[in-house]
């Protein structure tokens, strides 16, 4: 455990702080602290990160006849998300412009100029907790990281 | 540690036809990286005279691209960088009748 961590927790233990205190300090010390806190975090517990994205639709339960429709399995490596994200820096900015703006017609207000490496590596490490799971009688999609 | 893709497996099967094929990357990427370099000169020439003539910017933003990612080794670094990341995906889509399967190996 990290030495700050250890003071909150005695500060706590002594009623100097209270609980919401040492709670608001605690958090602002793992913003603080960001990735290289929770990745050495990773690395002592020995869990492996997610390596693919799946996403797959299946037919749900409203389907008499299985076999007349279409299932969908996808599996995309995560490192391949952020490569390719890191290769929309590179795009040529008359080309990056039609993409904004073939995104804006569609209703989706992003910029790809906003897109920066240190917010993608948390976005990929917040997927770690990704789960999606809609069920209808028509179909079954579920969307989440795997080993 | 990381490695190109070294087999590309599609599989499109319809309901009469079946199509079923291995693309030996490991194979073909050192044919492509050759080529690459005998071209490279050319490539070099029609960037400069592209730059000289002014005419860069009515090249269609694919070509645009490619040109611009031939000429910074920062691109390059970026272009393999994806290729190295591609081995694990895996796209199956089906029905009753037909099929589509790409997986890069």
């Amino acid at each position: 455990m990290a030495e700050n961590q250890k003071k909150i927790l005695e500060m706590l233990a002594n009623k100097k702080i209270s609980v919401d205190e040492a709670y608001r300090l605690l958090s602002a010390l793992k913003a603080e602290g960001g990735a290289p806190a929770s990745s050495a975090e990773a690395g002592t517990t020995g869990k492996p990160g997610p390596k693919y994205l799946r996403v797959s639709i299946q037919p749900g339960s409203g389907h008499e006849h299985d076999d007349d429709v279409d299932r969908v399995n996808v599996r995309v490596p995560l490192s391949l998300i952020r490569s390719g994200m890191k290769l929309t820096s590179l795009l040529p900015p008359e080309a990056r412009d039609k993409v904004t703006g073939a995104l804006h017609e569609k209703g989706i207000d992003f910029d790809m100029r906003n897109l920066k490496p240190e917010d993608l590596d948390e976005v990929i490490e917040a997927l770690n907790d990704l789960e999606v799971d809609i069920a209808s009688n028509k179909d079954v999609v579920k969307v989440f990281v795997e080993q | 540690m990381r490695r190109p893709p070294m087999l590309i497996q599609v599989q499109i099967h319809g309901q009469e036809k079946r199509f079923p094929i291995w693309v030996p990357l490991f194979l073909l990427l050192p044919l492509a990286l050759l080529l690459l370099i005998i071209l490279s000169p050319l490539i070099l020439v029609a960037i400069i005279v592209l730059r000289l003539t002014g005419r860069e910017g009515q090249l269609s933003p694919g070509v645009s691209t490619s040109l611009g990612i031939l000429c910074s080794v920062r691109r390059i670094k970026a272009a393999l960088d994806v290729l190295f990341s591609m081995p694990g995906l895996r796209v199956d889509v089906r029905n009753r009748n037909e099929r589509i399967y790409v997986s890069i190996i």
